[in-house]
């Protein structure tokens, strides 16, 4: 055995010249990515490959090293320091980390690695004084685009009743469901001039970001089960695009149903025909900032929680969060989107404002109160009036 | 089987892998390289073969009790997830009354005893339920995976938080120790050596290891003998999961830090494997576990380098045990 | 058809099992192949039946090499073997383990037809098997037929049969040797391998005679029965002694017994061995004498009676009470439950007579091993894997692991399969313990056997005892009426 074993690694030696280098000849600045999910996922981790391929086509001398499928049910016993190192050792000065899953993961990678920059995406660690010097947090203000979502949402219910597939419970899932929640509720009660009693609005969560068979309850079951009890609405709040396809299928069925994806600006050609929209992230901007910093040294730690470009919400350049409309969106509901994106925009509308309550009646915000950056970002609850879980069973 | 035997295998698994590469598209030169520098590129490439290294080789250990019987202990993988829950466990509510050393110390205990309490359980079902251990093997460890997945949404879930990717972090007193720089556990290697070297001199060297021999052998002749199948297939199993439990505590306290749904990291299979592999001898088990750890840890650079899917490892641990299989069937038919 | 067997070689790793082996088997003749046990007969056989290769040499058909490495492809070349157990699909019903033995059959579609086929055969050799009965309930002389007449439809023109005399009736033996004669004079091969003298004389054209893995003789018909004992040993053993002690106090007590196994069960046994008695147990093959042995050694449990060892209450003990108060057994299928295959001799030692070491005291092991193989002249080192004995030798290691003082010997068919040598000397070392006082009680399927040895003989019929009496008060043919059933 033992000869065995030296046979093997003389074998494998003797190929070691033909070595072929990752970090080539001439000087680059190389960063790297690891993606939670499927770089081709049409969701969440497709907008960041994407947004990080744009960055290297756009700034010269800039390589990207990217690695799909970080999460121990696709890749067991990998760790995140683990990767981090991979892409350290492979000439990486700064690395981004796609999902809140590898929170504690790419901390511990920074400390180990005071050298090199860290970004992670949707993290509190710069606010709660956890992270060292050398991580930065990014995110975008999503709830813009799902107050929207909710809107186009409301508009269009034909039975009032909208669903929310939800990812895990955590307080940004939280506010992102409360906008939508918003945007619905603004949409029903103030342009349509509806019963407040007659909308309903249900969340449902699968326990991770996206479906891992046998661990997580199955998005596509979650998605049939609100089209099969009356809601003709879903908004999607997880990383792939199973309510949407669902959605298309039901319509194949002749159900009149809808679907508003998430996270990636094309989400809707999974099924053109039943998409109302999606809100989207556009990561590039805060690429850019972060990769600029880290490349010229003038790098400083930050918490940044980027705007919409109310100009142009969809400027791939410029706005962070963007809202695409979809095929099936009627033409009147797509004014109405339009005014309500113009008062967003001019300050003029404002849907954080009290009175606001938690879903155990006690007061989120009170009567003419305006919410926070750190009261939005910190969600403790559902809103009154939200009907779904508020935290695990 | 022989040095040539093993010589015809290696090769065997290369040429088809190598076909394999080239179907895809794939240098093959190249993928072999970056598998290798991927696991020997630096200190911290090899520290983290170790890391996959150490957990095989344990688990293996424990398995090389049952197989000597003649067990297919498949219920391994939930034994390694018992373990992880009992050092979760004992981390969790003592955080804040005893001293980390001792916590940690109390927490293998604990693992070891959640490792063996399922193994214990589906010795127990063959016994008196004559349900065979392939069976209650699976099906505990669907039971193990279900009571991480309620634990870690249920009663350990993190604050204010409902998410299937694990529970809290441990304070960082609460990991196991690994000196700056190693990124391996000096202490887990010598563990994992100590443990083979004991599993070896107990099979090779007690009349127990004998007897677990002779089951294997020929279970009906047990009662000619006065040997007692029930209970040698209890301790066998017990230390099988152990062994298991050890490893579950290892996954926790050394690797993540926490308790996550795919704690056990499929080393349960791996080894499996392993032991099949080293025809539950135990002196090729070092062995085949460093290289089935070179090629796990090694074949990430696969997607990053070259794009392709590192579930290629797999492919090549399958081929080896098949074509080693094929061989030794075609030296007993010659 | 012609056969002839050219320098046929076997390694079994070190052991060289067939030694240059040359035979010629012509058509129209029963061939006898004689020989002490280990003197290869079984190898060769089952090299020339394709159930395992040869190492070299060559086999040729009319002149022509051929070659072949399962039965089913012997079975195309027209040979065929019947198994001393034989092999077939004890679950199935006679006919359907008939058609299924027949290769190359187009297709399942007339049940009629075969079972027209299996008529004819039967009529021809005198047989009688009911075609709708399921195997299991065949005997082992009815199990044979079924054999011979699956080879005789599958095309055999060559039939090998190993040991076909043990464990049939007297009746089922002579139709046997009708059958044989029968398919010789067709023009078949017939080749008998038996160790019994008496049956090959009587039976066989040519005998060759194998000793040591090589041809020690070849010997035609008028044969000399002295000239033949002296090709198979160098000496002709002496007839065994009965022990004559005078039989001490009851030692085994059971007292109206029933337990379930087997064909038929256990049904209200009662039963008490002395000490210094040497007790046969007769009855056809599954009238119950096997599962007695069992129940007796703790092996099965009764559902109902109690069995007592002296004063002391042993049911429901379990076997490893039972071994440890001196109760020992040796199963009949030394391979299957006897010993463990994959086990060398001296880790069997181990097992037997080291029971209170943790750590195996290898040097110590080694001797007694040593000691052993002299003593029981085993062919074969102490590190020889079990499995790779002969019969007679697993027999002699199974004996030489008997304990110091057993209090209780019980043995399922001791000499089955054993050629004279063997079985004598077997005989004459389980007498010795007699004069210490151990109790020996055996089943065997040969009343010579039991009238040889033996101090009382207990006849079963389906699973009760019908006859208990001392040798000397009974005769051989109230015997036989007792094994058959009639009162």
């Amino acid at each position: 055995m033992c000869k065995i074993m030296s046979l093997f690694l003389t074998l494998v030696f003797a190929f070691f010249p033909l070595n072929f280098s990752a970090h080539a000849a001439k000087k680059e600045f190389i960063f790297g990515l690891l993606l939670v999910g499927p770089y081709n996922d049409h969701g969440w981790s497709q907008a960041h490959y994407e947004a990080a391929k744009a960055v290297e086509k756009e700034l010269e001398g800039v390589k990207l090293l990217y690695i799909d499928k970080v999460n121990p049910a696709d890749r067991p016993g990998v760790t995140i320091p683990q990767l981090v190192d991979e892409l350290v050792s492979k000439g990486a000065k700064f690395i981004i980390a796609n999902s809140d899953d590898m929170k504690d993961g790419i901390r511990e990678a920074a400390e180990q690695h005071p050298d090199v920059y860290f970004l992670h995406i949707s993290g509190d660690d710069v606010l709660t004084g956890k992270a060292p010097k050398n991580l930065s947090n990014l995110m975008g203000k999503m709830e813009y685009g799902k107050m929207m979502a909710g809107f186009v949402a409301a508009m269009t219910t034909k039975t009032g009743k909208i669903g929310y597939l939800g990812p895990l419970v955590n307080d940004e899932t939280r506010r992102l469901a409360v906008s939508s929640y918003l945007g619905a509720k603004y949409a029903w009660e103030k342009v349509l001039k509806r019963d407040p009693k007659k909308l309903i609005f249900q969340v449902s969560w699968i326990g991770f970001w996206f479906n891992i068979p046998g661990v997580t309850a199955d998005p596509t079951q979650v998605t049939q089960n609100f089209f099969n009890s009356g809601f003709d609405v879903v908004i999607s709040g997880i990383d792939t695009t199973e309510a949407l396809v669902v959605a298309g299928q039901k319509r194949k069925e002749g159900k009149n149903v809808w679907a508003i994806p998430y996270d990636y600006k094309d989400a809707c050609n999974e099924a053109p025909e039943a998409c109302l929209g999606v809100p989207y992230f556009n990561w590039k901007p805060g690429y850019i900032h972060f990769v600029k910093s880290a490349m010229n040294g003038n790098w400083r730690q930050e918490w940044l929680w980027l705007e919409p470009d109310w100009h142009d919400i969809n400027n791939p350049d410029t706005s962070s969060v963007g809202f695409t409309p979809g095929p099936a969106l009627k033409p009147e509901v797509k004014k109405a989107l339009a005014e309500f994106q113009k008062k967003l925009g001019d300050g003029s509308l404002n849907l954080f404002v009290g009175p606001l309550y938690y879903q155990d009646g006690s007061v989120f915000l009170s009567k003419g109160e305006q919410a926070t950056d750190t009261k939005i970002w910190y969600m403790k609850q559902l809103l009154k009036g939200m009907i779904g879980p508020s935290s695990a069973k | 089987m022989k040095i040539t035997d093993w010589v015809i295998v290696i090769l065997a698994v290369f040429s088809v892998t190598t076909v394999v590469l080239f179907l895809v598209g794939a240098p093959p030169i190249d993928a072999y390289m970056l598998i290798f520098k991927g696991a020997f590129g630096s200190w911290r490439h090899f520290a983290q073969v170790l890391n996959v290294w150490i957990p095989l080789v344990i688990c293996s250990c424990g398995l090389l009790f049952t197989f000597n019987m003649g067990l297919w202990n498949i219920g391994v993988e939930g034994q390694i997830m018992l373990g992880a829950v009992g050092s979760t466990f004992v981390i969790k509510a003592c955080s804040s009354v005893f001293s980390p050393s001792l916590i940690l110390v109390v927490a293998g205990i604990c693992a070891i005893l959640g490792g063996a309490l399922w193994a214990v359980a589906a010795g127990f079902l063959k016994i008196r339920g004559n349900v065979h251990e392939i069976f209650s093997g699976l099906g505990l460890n669907f039971v193990a995976q279900a009571l991480i997945l309620w634990l870690i949404f249920g009663p350990w879930k993190r604050p204010g938080i409902a998410s299937m990717s694990g529970t809290e972090p441990f304070p960082k007193s609460l990991w196991f120790p690994v000196p700056a720089g190693w990124r391996v556990s000096p202490f887990m290697i010598g563990l994992a050596v100590v443990l083979l070297l004991a599993t070896a001199k107990v099979l090779q060297a007690t009349r127990w290891g004998l007897v677990l021999k002779a089951l294997g052998s020929n279970v009906k002749a047990a009662g000619v003998y006065g040997i007692s199948v029930n209970r040698n297939l209890f301790f066998a199993m017990l230390c099988a999961g152990a062994f298991a439990g050890l490893v579950g505590f290892f996954q926790t306290t050394v690797i993540y830090h926490r308790l996550i749904p795919a704690i056990s990291s499929n080393y349960g299979y791996l080894s499996l494997l392993v032991v099949m592999l080293a025809q539950y001898n135990w002196k090729p088990v070092p062995f085949i576990a460093l290289l089935f750890a070179i090629l796990q840890v090694g074949s990430i650079q696969l997607p990053l380098m070259l794009r392709i899917d590192s579930s290629l490892s797999g492919v090549i641990q399958g081929l080896l045990v098949l074509t080693a299989i094929g061989v030794m069937y075609a030296r007993r038919r010659s | 058809m012609d056969v002839e067997l050219k320098h046929i070689h076997k390694y079994f790793g070190p052991v060289h099992a067939n030694k240059d082996i040359s035979i010629k088997l012509s058509s129209g003749t029963i061939h006898g192949i004689l020989g002490e046990n280990g003197a290869g007969k079984s190898t060769l056989m089952k090299i020339l039946a394709g159930y395992i290769p040869c190492s070299s040499g060559q086999i040729l058909i009319n002149g022509i090499p051929v070659k072949y490495s399962t039965p089913t492809e012997a079975l195309k070349y027209r040979i065929g073997m019947l198994y001393q157990d034989p092999l077939d699909f004890p679950a199935l019903k006679v006919l359907e383990n008939f058609v299924l033995g027949i290769p190359d059959i187009p297709f399942l579609n007339s049940q009629k037809s075969f079972k027209k086929m299996f008529h004819d055969l039967c009529r021809q050799f005198g047989f009688s098997i009911d075609p709708e009965s399921s195997v299991r309930r065949l005997t082992l002389g009815e199990r044979q037929q079924l054999e011979i007449i699956r080879l005789v439809a599958a095309g055999a023109s060559l039939i090998i049969l190993d040991e076909p005399t043990t464990g049939i009736s007297v009746a089922q033996k002579e139709t046997l040797f009708r059958a044989l004669r029968f398919l010789a004079d067709e023009g078949r091969i017939i080749v008998v391998v038996s160790h019994k003298l008496e049956d090959v004389m009587s039976l066989c054209d040519v005998v060759t005679v194998l000793g040591q893995g090589e041809v020690v003789g070849e010997v035609v018909q008028p044969f000399d029965p002295n000239e033949l004992l002296r090709l198979m040993f160098k000496e002709i053993p002496a007839p065994v002694p009965r022990c004559t002690l005078k039989c001490g106090h009851p030692l085994l007590w059971m007292d109206r017994v029933s337990a379930p196994g087997g064909r038929c069960g256990l049904k209200e046994c009662s039963f008490t061995v002395k000490e210094g008695e040497i007790v046969g147990l007769a009855g056809l093959e599954g009238s119950g004498q096997n599962l007695f042995l069992r129940v007796a050694s703790g092996l099965v449990e009764p559902t109902r009676g109690e069995i007592y060892l002296g004063k002391e209450k042993l049911t429901h003990k379990g076997r490893q009470v039972f071994k440890n108060k001196g109760i020992c057994f040796i199963p009949t299928d030394r391979l299957a439950e006897g010993l463990f295959p994959d086990l060398t001799v001296s880790e069997h030692f181990v097992l037997t007579k080291f029971d209170d070491s943790f750590f195996i005291p290898w040097d110590k092991v080694e001797q007694v091993s040593v000691n052993n193989i002299i003593k029981f002249s085993i062919k074969g080192d102490s590190n020889s894997k079990v499995s790779t004995l002969s019969g007679g030798n697993q027999q002699r290691l199974l004996l030489s692991l008997l304990p110091q003082n057993p209090k209780l010997i019980l043995l399922e068919n001791p000499i089955r399969g054993l050629d004279v040598e063997s079985s004598s000397w077997i005989w004459s070392y389980l007498q010795s313990f007699c004069l210490k006082g151990t109790a020996i009680v055996f089943s065997s399927s040969d009343l010579d056997e039991i009238f040889g040895v033996a101090h009382r003989i207990v006849v079963f019929f389906d699973g009760k005892i019908v006859l208990d009496s001392p040798l000397e008060e009974v005769s051989l043919e109230e015997v036989h009426q007792a094994i058959a059933g009639v009162t």
